[in-house]
């Protein structure tokens, strides 16, 4: 007998009360797909697992205040059956339909998906092109904070122990483009190499505006980068354009991570992935 | 809900169609509680790391991998494995399709690609190649190149189906 305990609480209230007890004590289990792994790995080693799946106040997906609320125990598959989502997160649909496989989306969640802080997330470069926030509740208060901000590193979490996250809220948009891009050892079930997420409209003058641009996988933490966002907003498509955002995402990749091995590779597919993502606008 | 006395977490599941209450341990898998509690051995462990799909399982009508689940998650929902779903004739249609095409050679992950695609037909009687496709790539099979699980499939969507060598 392993000697942990499970508690399923009925209600946030008592969910929060309890991690104000044993928070330190407790991992949060919403889908369970990473941490049954990194359980039996012996990565993670608490007393309780607190099931936080079946709590309401973390379910939904809603426009309210001009705002997408989604909620964080909220499936992958939910959110690729979600039409609101294909309306008004186009690119976070996109990468709910790349995610793992079919068994892993029924149950894996997306408050899951960034709480476990990994960098190659595929849920995160979406959120962080939409400005998402995460909507924290502690025993005190709630807090928000940018959705960028909730891990501190490599799988390691911002938040406190006695917190955890009920949802996010996501600037709705509809631009004409929105697209996530992943490349991975195989089409499908794989962990991302690299993955992105990108948004543009265009103007009456044919210029890109609203241009939003993270990249995934590559630095410690997915993040935005300001500078390909600047260079391509304001500007028409264009192929040297696309194929110079693609050369500055991978010098900022690199700058922030440092030479790593794996970059012969990533660095090349950064750029290529880029133009890529970028490349429906050729034709606007 | 929380653990009893002894520590371990009491639920109850429709399993196979009937109501089973059992005590587990907080941190035992689906898989582990399927295969070694209720001696129900169908539903095979691979790579115990939610890769491979031969512990695929239907939990309320959707396909998962047993070994990502934990036990007490399964509380208060319907449990549907290879033991049972070979009771459904429908079910059975596609495992006779399987047959037919020579989609199961070694036999270990026929169980797991059974349920995914069964999983897909519920909701969607008439997948494209593509949606079949789609629905097994959580599912390996070392042995028959998928040629003939497509095919199988393909057979079982519509009976006369030609033999389709071809593969997306």
């Amino acid at each position: 007998m392993s000697g942990k305990q499970y508690y399923r609480p009925g209600n946030l209230e008592q969910c929060l009360d309890f991690l104000a007890e044993n928070g330190r004590e407790s991992v949060l289990l919403a889908g369970g797909t990473d941490v049954m792994v990194d359980m039996r790995a012996g990565e993670i080693d608490k007393s309780w697992i607190v099931d936080i799946s079946r709590l309401p106040e973390l379910w939904g997906i809603e426009l309210q205040n001009g705002k997408l609320w989604i909620g964080a125990a909220v499936t992958l598959t939910e959110l690729l059956n979600s039409k609101l989502l294909q309306e008004h997160g186009f690119a976070l649909h996109t990468a709910a339909l790349h995610f793992a496989a079919r068994q892993i989306r029924n149950v894996a969640t997306i408050g899951g998906n960034v709480a476990h802080c990994s960098p190659s997330a595929d849920t995160l470069p979406p959120l962080l092109v939409h400005e998402a926030e995460a909507l924290l509740a502690g025993p005190c208060a709630r807090r928000r904070i940018p959705v960028g901000e909730v891990a501190a590193g490599t799988y390691r979490s911002a938040l406190e122990p006695r917190e955890l996250i009920i949802g996010f809220e996501l600037r709705p948009r509809s631009p004409f483009l929105a697209d996530f891009q992943k490349i991975g050892r195989r089409r499908e079930l794989v962990i991302a190499r690299v993955n992105m997420a990108g948004l543009a409209d265009m103007d009456e003058d044919q210029r890109m505006t609203g241009v939003r641009f993270a990249l995934g996988s590559c630095t410690p933490v997915p993040r935005r980068f300001a500078d390909v966002e600047a260079l391509l907003e304001g500007s028409r498509p264009g192929r040297e354009l696309f194929w110079e955002a693609g050369r500055l995402a991978a010098e900022n990749m690199i700058r922030m991570s440092g030479r790593r091995p794996s970059f012969v590779y990533k660095e090349k597919a950064v750029q290529g992935l880029v133009y890529r993502m970028f490349s429906p606008l050729l034709e606007a | 809900m929380q653990g009893n006395e002894q520590g371990l977490v009491d639920i109850s599941i429709t399993l196979n169609g009937r109501e089973q209450k059992v005590a587990v341990p907080a941190d035992m898998s689906a898989l582990k509680l399927i295969r070694e509690v209720l001696g129900l051995k169908g539903t095979k462990e691979g790579c115990s790391i939610g890769e491979c799909g031969a512990c695929t399982i239907l939990v309320d009508r959707q396909a998962v991998n047993a070994c990502l689940v934990f036990a007490p998650q399964l509380d208060g929902k319907d449990v549907q494995t290879i033991e049972g779903l070979n009771r459904e004739p429908r079910f059975q249609a596609l495992q006779q399709a399987f047959l037919d095409r020579h989609a199961v050679q070694c036999g270990f992950c026929t169980p797991g690609l059974l349920i995914s695609v069964y999983a897909l037909l519920l909701e969607e009687p008439c997948p494209d190649r593509d949606e079949v496709i789609r629905s097994i790539a959580g599912n390996l099979c070392r042995c028959t190149g998928y040629h003939q699980i497509l095919s199988g499939v393909d057979r079982a969507i519509n009976p006369d189906a030609e033999w389709r060598p071809d593969v997306g």
